[in-house]
């Protein structure tokens, strides 16, 4: 048993994804950096990061990656090394190892991985994989007779952490000429919320993992741009967005939290009941004339106990992802950006691309996404051409699957490179069995 | 030097004097407004924007050992009898320097793409490149709404009298210097 395991590992810049193949879940998801509170001087590990007790006020963060890429090797396998021996526990040396990099990786940081794995941790093989086909693996093998699998091909959009990729992938391999990248994810995001809330309410320019967490909990795309900064606009009960956040004090709660999750959630009636305001305007004040007994004053915010409110803010930051030249930066939206990796591809696929856009990554889980993006797209493509959007049922843990799956078919073995032919051939030659 | 600047001055009207060195600052402006963008887009890459601290390193230290007592060796052979507490801290200096990582944007120069020839695939040419249409929505700086006035000074953007005065008061060429 222990003489053929497969660990997959689906190293993110943000969270890293580790199991044993042929499982469903990963065993472990956890950050992919360390943190030292200022309390202590101690480096905390990834796996102490994510339990309640720790405190990570004002934590300084370390990650290995940066803009997506590995660049801190040392700390990087600091991290591997704890998660193969108290998280997974394995011995590598009696295992394989499947492992994602980024697209593009450089051939730098390619040989030091693989110095790192054959060397330092002396696992008996390795497959390295991107994660575009990985996605793509897992979506044809669910729906057989989708049209992902029929044809073979399929349009993966990874919005990730350190930036988005759309690349199309072909016979279960990334055509590496049509990939397109955004210089923006999840991490810009929280920065960009981080500095909008400390400039208007409280400082908390420190506190990456509070503000990730307001991030997953109240940020969605919205459908209407122009329609919701009017809503926003608005003051007391009639203003559908605004929602306060409480701090934690430290004593009686260490996380933050969401003062009202129902208040939090208006936004997503209001969408249902239609695209004129008015309309929506009356039955969401009847709704809440109902629903609620307390007053408006809870929307104020209270400087005594720690705590902020958003309104617009709420949807002005994803939205930096459909239109990136609105924070300055001189790069296409995210539909663009699929029209542009679609139209470097074969004419031919053109019809199947638009057909099979699979959206995944962490930044997917925006509410409205998908929604956004479709009509974003649709006046951009041809209108002889379907556009269909799918969204996996769990956006992070789709490239891991599809490695799992991978990682469990009969002739994984055979497409490893080995610790001996690494040995005989090096680095460089034996990346060219990735064809990468 | 001081005094050639007041002998031009001399013969200008008062008036004329007020406004040039905001005329100045105005024609540069656009130079320092795009580094203010550029500044502020690598800002969000950051890890840890709000701390200007220096990494203590501590858990290194022990790593750092053997290679340290090298560099005492190499670069300050000659102050070596004398005081060791600052030996020890410009040595340590130097030896987080060389430990560092290096930044991706380092790596990616070193990796030299440019010279591949222009069929390959690269980092560089994935890049999605600039939007097809050049108009951009502007958010007021302040609240967040639709902003209609750029400031004079630095070039950021308010919606209303307001937010101009907060934004005077508050943030006005912070980010531009």
């Amino acid at each position: 048993m222990s003489s053929n395991v497969v660990v997959v590992l689906d190293n993110g810049g943000g969270l890293i994804k580790a199991g044993i193949a042929g499982e469903r879940d990963p065993a472990t998801v956890v950050p992919n950096c360390t943190a030292r509170p200022l309390s202590s001087k101690k480096h905390l590990l990834p796996d102490q990061l994510l339990s309640p007790t720790s405190d990570l006020t004002s934590a300084i963060i370390r990650r290995p990656f940066d803009r997506g890429y590995l660049i801190n090797h040392d700390l990087q396998s600091t991290i591997w090394s704890h998660i193969f021996s108290s998280l997974l526990h394995i011995t590598p040396s009696s295992s394989s190892l499947l492992l994602t990099e980024p697209l593009f990786n450089l051939p730098s940081i390619q040989r030091t991985t693989d110095e790192i794995v054959f060397e330092e941790f002396n696992f008996k093989s390795l497959f390295v994989s991107d994660s575009p086909s990985l996605v793509h693996l897992y979506e044809a093998s669910r729906r057989p007779y989708d049209v992902v699998s029929k044809a073979q091909c399929s349009l993966v959009v990874d919005v990730g952490f350190s930036f988005t990729h759309a690349a199309p992938v072909f016979q279960n391999f990334t055509v590496n000429y049509g990939v397109k990248r955004m210089d923006l994810g999840g991490k810009a995001l929280t920065n960009y919320l981080k500095e909008l809330v400390s400039y208007r309410s409280v400082n908390v320019m420190d506190e990456t993992f509070l503000i990730d967490d307001v991030k997953e909990k109240l940020c969605f795309v919205s459908t209407d741009v122009a329609r919701d900064l009017q809503i926003a606009r608005r003051r007391g009960s009639d203003n559908h967005f605004r929602c306060t956040y409480v701090l934690p004090d430290g004593i009686n709660h260490t996380k933050g939290f969401v003062k009202d999750p129902i208040e939090a959630q208006r936004y997503l009636k209001l969408s249902e009941n239609g695209d004129l305001p008015s309309q929506s305007d009356e039955t969401d004040e009847a709704d809440q004339t109902e629903a609620k007994s307390k007053p408006s004053e809870r929307n104020k915010v209270d400087l005594t106990k720690n705590e902020f409110s958003l309104s617009n803010e709420r949807f002005l930051v994803p939205e930096m992802i459909f239109r990136p030249a609105d924070l300055g930066m001189n790069q296409a939206g995210l539909a663009e950006c699929i029209v542009r990796a679609v139209n470097s591809c074969h004419p031919h696929l053109h019809p199947v691309l638009y057909e099979s856009i699979i959206l995944t990554g962490g930044s997917t889980l925006f509410p409205g996404f998908a929604k956004r993006l479709e009509n974003e797209l649709r006046p951009l493509v041809p209108d002889v051409y379907q556009v269909k959007i799918t969204t996996q049922e769990d956006p992070i843990l789709g490239v891991w699957r599809g490695g799992s799956l991978l990682a469990s078919s009969p002739d994984f073995d055979a497409m490893c490179v080995t610790k001996s032919e690494y040995e005989e051939l090096g680095s460089a030659r034996c990346r060219r069995r990735f064809f990468r | 030097m001081d005094d050639d600047v007041s002998n031009s001055l001399r013969r200008m009207s008062t008036r004329a004097r007020k406004v040039a060195p905001k005329m100045a600052a105005a024609l540069a402006s656009t130079d320092n407004r795009t580094q203010a963008i550029l500044a502020r887009l690598e800002a969000l890459e950051n890890d840890n924007p709000g701390a200007e601290i220096v990494e203590p390193n501590d858990d290194d230290d022990d790593a750092a050992a053997a290679s340290l007592d090298e560099d005492d060796d190499l670069v300050f052979h000659k102050k070596h009898p004398k005081g060791t507490k600052r030996k020890t801290r410009q040595a340590k200096a130097l030896e987080t320097a060389k430990k560092a990582p290096r930044t991706f944007l380092e790596l990616l120069h070193d990796a030299n793409l440019e010279s591949l020839p222009p069929h390959v695939p690269t980092y560089l040419r994935a890049a999605v490149g600039p939007p097809s249409s050049t108009c951009r929505r502007h958010f007021c700086t302040v609240c967040g709404f639709s902003a209609k006035y750029t400031c004079v000074r630095c070039g950021m953007r308010f919606c209303a009298v307001r937010c101009q005065t907060i934004h005077n008061d508050t943030r006005c060429l912070k980010f531009v210097a």
